[in-house]
């Protein structure tokens, strides 16, 4: 599945565990429950762990362990589930460093909010990317309000 | 009123082309109808029953005579030759093409218009007072706090895609004109003791399915802190609010579900954290948008005018008008004046191509060339000479604009109804109709003095039926059309909502039953009471008695 990570498509080293390949080496990518369920093994895994979550999960408890996980990967469900942009800005505000990797219905018409919400990562579906989603990022080219991406509010710039 | 700068401009010619490319990629089949769908409400566009219709944002209820002579001229370039407005003062076109979309939102953008944010579960259009910098009663003119609430949640990254829609209403004056407790956020321009203008802060209003007074969740918010306020409370929303079902997505399912004490709790906790970002609002900010909205050079002689007086004395139909449809300016020898858009046998809202280059006309002529929107479907010249009243009366007249029916039962807000609207269960047009042909008397209308009506055609309640005095609500029963009736709602600043009165009635029986309930109300009021006080001191006995009485 392509990556795109600063605007430009690159390789992905990681591989996002299910129950089918728990025992998948190399960097990987654990959705929460999973990695609670498998807690010691994942925590012995010789490669990198990120970890996988969307708006149901308890974000408190990942924000209260974000130096164990290199990687966010924060899941939209769905297209019209949002709180995916909150999510990011929270892991923003709470001064994570690593990967925010967007996952899921992603959608080239959002592209740009979620750079803006913090998103350092975007994984698109093979069936959905065109080389030509990377102008979705220019489309924009001012804005009125601040968000997680330092542009300050128009009135301050 | 707020002119564009070059990053408005920009932005919005932007958007244009985003939307240009995102309508090529739908109409190419690159983007699904489901994709697509969220994409193009976010810019307004619904598919409807007959064609799409694309609804234009009428920023906080303000319009100029050029944008009215563009709207004019898209009603007739792409459209039948009319428009509708809506009760959030936005204007709707009902049989604009999908594929010229794109062009119609260019021609808007060169006079400073969009169609962003007037639908989709995203932060809408921000509505207040029309009178709004012109009657003497208000704290302070609320549309620069408006404007800056635009500039803040246009194409917010974040807020998008939101559980549901969200709607903000502000209001300055002791009246609320703008139904501010029946929003999601509704924020009331308030003096607090040390002297000090702020805003009470109201969360969790809405109609709808559910309807729901707002509850109070700031007594009083300094205006640094506006931005990042209302960026806590849709936070907390957007993290928390329900997106399995959408008829329980709103704020307001979400407040009462918590509770209003920890949901403050939880607004109050992110608040803490942004409260001292960027978001707070500097003063030469708030100077600068105020800029835009001075009171005009008014023309001091204009209070010696003594022609009004006589003019009423020589015409009835002028007074009547006067009396009905024109409202105390703040500035002495000016006279804030409706534009009716509920003519006798017409639907409530609907305006011609050539009705809106009239009132560009008569802006540019007699009111500084702004006209302003209501959200009861009426049009307003906020700034006209009592001198010059006579002969705007006499061009609206000759218009069909000047019906001296201003809140009274036949100023009904109404939807499309199931004549237009794919969602609806029952007509409205028909009803409204009927009503007008029943109360058509002027002396029988104005005997029965302010009484407001809103009918809907289906439980969403576009026409706000839960808050009139009276409400019509049409239901389907086994392929019927039935429509219930509720009595002793208000939006105003005694907000509650209506309570059935009894079992639905047919469609045939609507305005009889309608007359029925006026007659409870002129048998039993006293002396200058409107029908709403009446109500509120017998009850509702008294109606459900007489109305369901058996017949003889």
């Amino acid at each position: 599945m392509p990556l795109l990570i600063n605007r430009e498509v690159v390789e992905d080293s990681w591989t996002l565990i299910d129950e089918e390949n728990l025992q998948q080496t190399g960097d990987i990518i654990v959705p929460l429950a999973l990695y609670n369920e498998h807690k010691a093994q994942f925590e012995a895994h010789s490669g990198q762990v990120g970890i996988k979550i969307n708006g149901d999960d308890n974000l408190d408890e990942v924000l209260e362990n974000l130096d164990k996980f290199p990687l966010v990967a924060v899941d939209f469900p769905a297209f019209r589930d949002g709180r995916g942009f909150s999510i990011a800005r929270h892991l923003v505000r709470a001064g994570y460093k690593g990967e925010i990797r967007a996952t899921g219905d992603v959608g080239r018409d959002r592209f740009a909010y979620m750079e803006r919400c913090g998103f350092t990562a975007i994984q698109i579906s093979d069936e959905e990317f065109t080389p030509d989603m990377l102008n979705a990022f220019t489309e924009m080219s001012n804005y009125y309000q601040s968000a997680a991406d330092n542009i300050r509010a128009v009135y301050k710039q | 009123m707020y002119q564009y700068n070059e990053v408005d401009q920009k932005l919005v010619d932007e958007r244009v082309e985003q939307f240009r490319d995102q309508t090529r990629r739908f109409l190419a089949g690159e983007l699904s109808e489901d994709d697509f769908l969220a994409l193009r409400l976010m810019n307004g566009l619904y598919v409807q029953r007959h064609a799409p219709m694309l609804r234009v944002a009428g920023p906080y209820n303000m319009y100029n005579s050029a944008q009215f002579r563009k709207l004019a001229h898209i009603a007739r370039t792409y459209d039948k030759g009319y428009a509708h407005f809506t009760t959030r003062t936005n204007l709707q076109f009902n049989w604009p093409k999908l594929e010229e979309v794109p062009d119609i939102l260019a021609e808007l953008a060169t006079v400073q218009m969009h169609s962003i944010q007037t639908s989709g579960n995203c932060i809408r259009n921000t509505t207040t007072d029309q009178f709004a910098g012109v009657i003497a009663e208000e704290v302070e003119d609320s549309r620069p706090y408006c404007e800056i609430i635009r500039q803040w949640s246009s194409l917010h990254p974040e807020f998008a895609y939101l559980p549901r829609k969200f709607k903000i209403a502000i209001s300055a004056a002791p009246d609320d004109r703008a139904a501010t407790q029946v929003h999601d956020i509704g924020l009331h321009i308030i003096k607090n003791e040390a002297g000090e203008v702020g805003f009470e802060v109201i969360v969790g209003g809405g109609l709808g399915r559910t309807p729901m007074i707002g509850k109070q969740i700031n007594p009083f918010l300094a205006k640094e802190d506006l931005l990042s306020y209302l960026e806590a409370i849709i936070r907390v929303y957007n993290m928390n609010g329900r997106r399995d079902n959408k008829y329980k997505a709103r704020i307001k399912i979400l407040v009462q579900a918590m509770g209003i004490d920890k949901f403050r709790e939880e607004v109050e906790a992110e608040w803490a954290h942004i409260r001292d970002t960027d978001l707070k609002l500097p003063q030469e900010e708030i100077d600068r948008v105020k800029a835009f909205f001075k009171p005009f050079d008014y023309d001091e002689s204009a209070a010696q005018d003594n022609s009004l007086e006589a003019k009423l004395a020589e015409d009835e139909a002028f007074n009547t008008w006067y009396e009905r449809n024109t409202v105390a300016h703040k500035v002495d020898g000016y006279r804030i004046a409706y534009v009716s858009l509920k003519p006798y046998l017409k639907p409530a809202g609907d305006i011609t191509a050539d009705q809106l280059d009239l009132v560009a006309d008569l802006a540019d002529r007699y009111s500084f060339g702004e006209i302003r929107a209501t959200h009861n479907q009426n049009l307003v010249l906020a700034d006209v000479k009592k001198a010059d009243l006579y002969a705007v009366w006499q061009v609206l007249a000759e218009a069909g604009l000047a019906r001296p029916n201003m809140g009274t039962i036949t100023d009904m807000t109404v939807c499309p109804g199931g004549d237009f609207c794919a969602l609806a269960n029952a007509r409205t047009i028909g009803v409204a109709d009927q009503i007008n042909e029943k109360f058509e008397s002027l002396d029988y209308l104005h005997d029965l003095g302010e009484l407001k009506l809103n009918m809907s055609g289906c439980m969403n309640a576009c026409s706000h039926h839960h808050v009139g005095h009276i409400g019509i609500l049409g239901v389907d029963k086994k392929g019927e059309e039935w429509y219930q009736i509720t009595l002793g709602g208000d939006d105003g600043s005694d907000a509650a909502l209506g309570k059935v009165i009894g079992r639905a009635v047919a469609s045939d029986q609507v305005a009889n039953t309608l007359e029925k309930v006026v007659e409870v109300y002129v048998e039993k009021r006293l002396e200058g009471e409107r029908f709403i006080d009446t109500f509120h001191r017998i009850g509702m006995a008294p109606f459900k008695e007489y109305v369901y009485a058996p017949a003889n």
